[in-house]
């Protein structure tokens, strides 16, 4: 019966997994990594020639995994969102006082700002919420950029350097439970998949640049700040806080 | 980008259950990877697919879900495996249908902007509601999703299916303009269905043009009123 | 002043005082019975039962061995059978009833009659329902809202005593002159005299937390079911979800229910063992498990509930569809 085939959408479809989920523009990027690593499966419609070869899928995951991969990368991209504002807000005042610090600014700005670009595709791509915090995150980095800015060099890079901490042990922790996953499933015979490995490569990535610029903040004399402990401790305190509520909200 | 069907959406529902117009499925991460769970156990697909071809003779009721049950050779008692009743059934039309939309519409062209994939993919779904007979029905669905008990899980669907538009329509924007994106195609989407319920034009054209009009709404309104937010606007 | 002293010395006595329970003359008759049966005896029974009667079992609070619960139970509830509804409603304030209407309605049970086909009525079987409360509430709604004039039940009960009280409901009744509802006294564990394959619907309200195995009388009811056919029971759950609720609960029931077993019915025993039977009852995850164990489907989805709490938690229907 038309009417029953209709319904039964959900079982069975005609086109494979990847050109079924992907719109358009996912596809292409898909594609061009696909065909060289992958032989490709006999696909016998010739409107299907110019979509991904297929792959028998994975075992799915579970609610869980699924969940922690929905929080992880939405605390991600609120994290970039937060540095990359905070560097801009920071950069007037700081080059103002310091022309010299102009090109380590830009350098770790646009090393966050390629970082936000990442984490801006993958939520597309994978469909995850963005944090419903984001106009307040946005108010809040801003503000904080621009307060340890005027305050002087060293608080600001006290202010990076609490922020880098924090986020560095956070990817650090994401990593791991990659990694376990990645064990778990090499233990059934099978691979993370494309997607969790290349993740992975670009968390671990990102966690040494970011770790890089908590170095370069110490050797601008981050721990020279005048209220140093007060600067670290409440930085790092609001930036867990920010993580806890963006992982829910 | 914010607009005023997104905030009349808001503010006719609860306060409670506004929190619910945000979020779309429990488990957001969409791997392309990984096998996907199937949403319904073969049981209930079979007996539920068969009760919706008697909806259009028998409406959303416990008949429809029993005539179903024995068509796919089940016993009358059978029903029992749906707790919700006849709410089951309506939700699982709204489930088929939402996630058959990627099947039913594709677009190959890529110069077509956004805004007019989305009308696409609405009148496409409201489409879907005139083949399969349901649409002398819906307003039966309507009331059985608005009882108390099923107001969470309908705004939940609508939601999810906002967000299933956005997805296909290829909008890629994840500041706060999800959000409102969602909402304010949940809001026409909602208010053009109820108009369609209404609708005795020929190959339903004022639904349509009411749709138009909701749309032109957004655009006019919507690009006056934005926030300090970046996002794409609805406009090609 | 010697008898003083006398009476003193017994006051301070060390031994603690002894407590016989009041059991009415006939309950007392039934009991030494029961603890005189063959069972208790120095008969070797064969190996093979031993080892499997033998497995100890609770009995409430008590541990007893698998063999001898049935026989405590159906003490139990000879005792208690003929204040049987009185003793419920004073027990649950009268909401008994409405669960017990809910669990019905939400059964559903007769078919509509459609026009020109002629068709068999639902054949239900209610298990443990000896007094016949639910098999009235079954046939009540099958008869008057859906028209069914040919829905039969059967009613089974382990034993007698309540079985008497469900024909005493039922011997004036329509439903027998009809030929609508029958008795049968078996344990639900093995039901020789009915076919496989051939109940539509199995209830089982407030009787399943006193069967000895209750996995085997689950995997009774799938045989007995037609495919696509319900498995539905009415229970008490050990805990309410609300901790505090609970707390208040628990007071009533250990404090409250076998003070009113003494006093309208003369017997705390049978409603400590009520009482206790309920905390001994497994959760509704793992009850839920158990039926999923035994083949049914359970509504709600794969991962989700597959039961339905009443009343904060009180009690919870538990519902299975045999698959096709």
């Amino acid at each position: 019966m038309a009417l029953r085939s209709a319904y039964s959408a959900l079982g069975g479809p005609s086109l494979p997994l990847k050109a079924r989920t992907t719109p358009l523009a996912f596809q292409l990027q898909s594609r061009s990594r696909n065909v060289s690593s992958r032989a490709l499966s006999s696909t016998p419609k010739a409107s299907q020639a110019h979509t991904a070869p297929t792959d028998p899928p994975l075992q799915s995951l579970t609610k869980e995994q699924k969940q922690f991969l929905e929080s992880a990368l939405r605390v991600n991209h609120a994290g970039e969102l937060a540095a990359t504002l905070i560097y801009t807000s920071q950069t007037p005042p700081i080059v103002k006082a310091h022309p010299h610090l102009r090109p380590l600014m830009k350098h770790m700005y646009d090393q966050e700002a390629g970082h936000f670009k990442t984490f801006n595709h993958l939520l597309a791509k994978h469909r995850i919420r963005p944090t419903a915090m984001y106009p307040v995150w946005h108010a809040a980095a801003s503000f904080l950029g621009w307060s340890t800015g005027v305050m002087g060099r060293e608080a600001a890079m006290a202010c990076t350097e609490a922020v880098e901490t924090e986020i560095g042990e956070h990817y650090n922790n994401q990593v791991r439970e990659l990694l376990k996953w990645d064990e778990e499933a090499k233990a059934r015979g099978e691979t993370l998949g494309e997607d969790l490995e290349a993740l992975m490569t670009d968390i671990r990535r990102i966690r040494d640049e970011e770790l890089e610029h908590l170095d370069h903040a110490v050797e601008e004399d981050a721990k020279m700040a005048k209220p140093y402990e007060v600067l670290n401790g409440v930085i790092r305190a609001g930036c867990r806080g920010a993580i806890w509520v963006s992982e829910r909200v | 980008m914010s607009s005023p069907m997104a905030l009349r959406t808001l503010l006719r529902t609860p306060p409670a259950l506004r929190p619910l117009l945000l979020q779309t499925s429990r488990a957001a991460y969409h791997s392309y990877d990984h096998a996907e769970q199937p949403v319904y156990r073969e049981a209930e697909r079979t007996i539920l697919s068969s009760a919706l071809a008697h909806v259009p003779t028998h409406g959303f009721t416990q008949e429809a879900l029993t005539l179903g049950a024995k068509d796919s050779g089940y016993l009358d008692v059978s029903t029992n495996l749906f707790r919700k009743g006849t709410f089951d059934l309506v939700k699982y039309y709204l489930v088929s249908q939402r996630m058959g939309l990627k099947d039913r519409i594709q677009f190959p062209d890529e110069n077509i902007g956004v805004g007019r994939k989305v009308r696409g993919l609405i009148l496409e779904r409201l489409r879907a509601n005139v083949d399969t007979g349901i649409v002398t029905r819906w307003q039966e669905a309507l009331a059985i999703m608005s009882l108390a008990d099923n107001i969470p899980a309908s705004l939940r669907e609508l939601g999810a299916l906002a967000d299933e538009m956005w997805f296909l329509a290829g909008d890629t924007s994840v500041d706060s303009s999800w959000y409102t994106k969602r909402a304010s195609l949940s809001g026409v989407y909602a208010a053009t269905e109820i108009f369609q319920t209404t609708d005795q034009s020929t190959e339903f054209r004022d639904t349509e043009q009411f749709l138009d009009r909701r749309l032109e709404e957004l655009r006019t309104v919507g690009g006056t009123v934005s926030g300090g937010c970046t996002g794409e606007s609805t406009a090609e | 002043m010697s008898s003083l002293s006398l009476r003193a010395s017994k006051r301070f006595k060390a031994t603690p005082p002894t407590f016989t329970p009041w059991v009415c003359h006939a309950c007392r008759q039934r009991r030494t019975f029961a603890f005189t049966t063959p069972f208790n005896q120095q008969q070797p029974p064969p190996p093979q039962q031993q080892q499997q009667d033998d497995n100890p079992t609770h009995f409430g609070f008590e541990t007893i061995s698998s063999s001898l619960k049935a026989s405590r139970v159906g003490a139990v509830f000879s005792s208690v059978a003929s204040n049987y509804d009185t003793m419920n409603d004073l027990m649950s304030l009268g909401i008994h009833r409405l669960w017990k209407d809910h669990f019905v309605r939400s059964l559903n049970p007769g078919i509509r009659p459609t026009s020109g086909k002629e068709q068999e009525g639902q054949r239900i079987l209610d298990i443990a329902g000896g007094t016949g409360d639910i098999a009235q509430r079954l046939l009540d709604h099958a008869t008057t809202i859906n028209g069914d004039t040919k829905t039969h039940v059967t009613i089974s009960d382990i034993n007698p005593a309540m079985l008497s009280e469900g024909r005493k409901r039922f011997a004036a009744s329509p439903y027998t002159t009809a030929d609508r509802v029958d008795f049968l006294e078996a344990n639900a564990e093995t039901l020789p005299t009915i076919e496989s394959n051939s109940i539509d619907l199995y209830t089982v309200a407030f009787g399943i937390r006193n069967f000895t195995h209750k996995d085997v009388a689950l995997r009774e009811a799938f045989r007995v079911l037609k495919p696509g056919g319900v498995f539905a029971c009415l229970e008490f759950t050990p805990h309410l979800n609300n901790s505090l609720l609970d707390a208040v609960y628990k007071r009533w029931s250990f404090g409250a229910i076998p003070l009113i077993g003494q006093v309208v019915a003369g017997d705390r025993e049978s409603y400590q063992y009520l009482v206790e039977s309920i905390e001994r009852f497994p959760r509704q995850e793992e009850f839920r498990d158990m039926i999923k164990e035994a083949g049914f489907m359970v509504p709600g989805g794969g991962e989700g509930e597959g039961w339905e709490d009443l009343s904060a938690g009180i009690a919870a229907v538990h519902k299975g569809v045999k698959p096709v």
